[in-house]
């Protein structure tokens, strides 16, 4: 089977890190299912709900899973066979595993020494990059959540990759420290490195990445420039469940509205599921409408404002 | 920092030494150094029993010894430093920064093992002599000495290996032990050949002076024989281990 580059937005034009129908399994459970798509320089977003193969994902791209089928390629080598990929290649994994023993400083000059560095300030320049130079000297263990997953950002920079891997890494960081590494993973992307971040945040995804691949369920949901994706979600139908005193009398106004494209009436719980394309114009006219029909709301709530099942959306 | 420094040519620790002092500083926190030295602290105590025991020094320690500290402390012992230099860390998760680099497989194994056996000669070793010199068999000390610090580090490359080969490391290596080693060990000497418990000890009885008939075992050799099984049987468990190393399937902490 061909596939064309040019206009599938899952495959990057000059692409680092090629993943090529590539299935995952553990025991029953399917990660990752048949899955295509590839990452070229600049930073990419890799968007899904909790439990989609996000981790899988970049565990098989940084070798730490293998694949049941299928093929991982960075730089054209197999991260799983060929061991040097790693000299270019750097994980960020979500885990707050740390060597707790060690020095910032010990854990940053261990993976030079590992990668053989021979710029005796990159270690520091690591460090002072993620605001860790003046703590450096102190165990890891003793780091916060967020100063412990900067320690491992000094760590995989340490190597100057050209392939960074990194997995939620903006969790546990203070609001500063997030606009901080927001503009690191921009900057590096603006070098021209690959880089590579999970989120299941689709603001902080807008704001890192311009290119994103969703996955749901293992498999591949949607990609494209952030706004492709935003705008597929937003037409997306919504639905809102709603509780009040005279359901059939409310239900017969909203039909009345524009903005509603229809209307269940849940007869046994005496709830009203109503579905628009327009949620917010259905917020702002509701209690309008139901002060001028005398119906008292007694609940109004989404029932799929979640991106979870704006994402159930894209992939039906 | 000064100019000269600055420009004075500057290479990066070999890989085998980096991974070597990692694991030093990094595998073994204060817990595991109390969790190694408290079976230590046993085989002294083994020392003071074999002065109770009705018979001569030398022979009340070599008995007490070939059931307590060989067949007791020390595999206890290294089970704990085995299961630090790699299974403990594969758990947790951050072993990663380690297998994540371009560092062959075989330095890896080799590295952690170093760094798991030098702490075994440190601790289980010593406290065997020891041992022999509290129990009023100073003559014995050499003897305790040699056959601790093979068995034990024969256990690091078994204990290397389980952690290459299962994710629970700790089961495993008990069940090792004491169903394999102390079940079928006792039972079959083909096991007991291979065994680090049966081997130490008896290197342990060929390299004492008069040893007990009772602690012989026919089939298994003894003294420098069985030392050079040993090592045989450790290089073979460290190629095992960086055959799966190779292949190994990180998950994280989590899962």
């Amino acid at each position: 089977m061909s596939i064309d580059v040019q206009t599938d937005p899952a495959l990057a034009t000059d692409a680092t890190v090629e993943v090529n129908a590539v299935s995952v399994w553990f025991g029953p459970k399917v990660a990752l299912s048949e899955l295509t798509c590839s990452f070229g320089p600049g930073v990419s977003g890799l968007l899904g709900p909790n439990g989609a193969g996000k981790t899988t994902l970049m565990r098989a791209i940084a070798g730490l899973t293998g694949v049941n089928e299928g093929a991982v390629r960075v730089a054209g080598l197999d991260p799983r066979r060929d061991r040097s990929v790693h000299s270019t290649m750097a994980l960020v994994p979500e885990d707050e595993a740390v060597p707790g023993g060690l020095t910032a400083r010990q854990l940053v000059h261990y993976m030079a020494d590992l990668r053989r560095i021979t710029d005796r300030e990159a270690p520091d320049r690591a460090l002072r990059t993620v605001d860790l130079l003046d703590v450096a000297d102190r165990q890891v263990g003793t780091f916060s959540k967020g100063m412990r997953q900067r320690a491992k950002i000094a760590a995989a920079l340490v190597c100057d990759p050209g392939v960074l891997v990194l997995d939620e890494p903006l969790n546990g960081a203070d609001p500063v420290q997030r606009l901080h590494l927001i503009a690191l993973f921009k900057q590096l992307g603006a070098d021209g490195r690959t880089v590579i971040v999970s989120s299941h945040v689709l603001n902080e995804v807008e704001r890192l990445a311009e290119r994103v691949i969703v996955l749901v369920h293992g498999r591949l949901a949607a990609a494209g420039g952030h706004r492709a994706i935003r705008d597929a979600m937003d037409d997306t139908p919504r639905h809102m469940l709603i509780r009040c005193d005279d359901s059939r009398r409310l239900a017969a106004a909203l039909v009345g509205l524009e903005s509603v494209s229809g209307v269940t009436f849940e007869s046994k719980r005496d709830e009203l599921i109503v579905q628009t394309l327009q949620a917010r114009e259905v917020a702002i006219a509701l209690p309008q409408l139901a002060k001028s029909a005398s119906i008292r709301l007694l609940e109004v709530r989404p029932l799929d404002d979640s991106l979870e099942s704006l994402f159930r959306e894209l992939v039906r | 920092m000064s100019t000269a420094a600055a420009t004075r040519p500057w290479r990066p620790r070999p890989r085998l030494l980096a991974i070597l002092v990692y694991t030093w500083q990094s595998c073994f926190p204060l817990k595991r150094w109390a969790a190694i030295l408290m079976p230590c602290a046993g085989a002294l105590l083994f020392g003071l029993l074999a002065r109770a025991v009705d018979a001569g020094p030398d022979r009340a320690f070599a008995n007490v010894a070939a059931e307590g500290i060989f067949g007791l402390v020390m595999p206890i012992a290294a089970l704990v430093i085995g299961d630090s230099v790699l299974g403990a860390e594969i758990r947790s998760g951050s072993f990663y920064f380690t297998w994540l680099s371009p560092a062959p497989t075989w330095q890896i194994v080799l590295g952690r093992w170093v760094g798991g056996s030098t702490v075994a000669l440190v601790t289980i070793a010593p406290a065997a002599a020891l041992a022999a010199v509290i129990a009023g068999s100073p003559s014995s000390a050499g003897a305790a000495f040699v056959a601790a610090a093979v068995g034990s580090i024969a256990y690091v490359a078994v204990f290397i290996a389980i952690g290459c080969l299962t994710r629970r490391t700790a089961v495993w290596s008990l069940a090792f032990v004491f169903l394999v080693e102390r079940l079928l060990g006792a039972a079959l000497t083909g096991i007991a050949q291979l065994s680090p418990t049966w081997e130490s000890r008896a290197i342990f009885v060929g390299l004492l002076d008069n040893p007990p008939n009772r602690l012989r075992r026919d089939g298994i050799p003894e003294g420098v024989d069985a030392i050079v099984r040993m090592l045989i049987v450790t290089v073979v468990l460290l190629v095992i281990a960086n055959w799966r190393m190779r292949h190994l399937r990180l998950s994280g902490a989590a899962d």
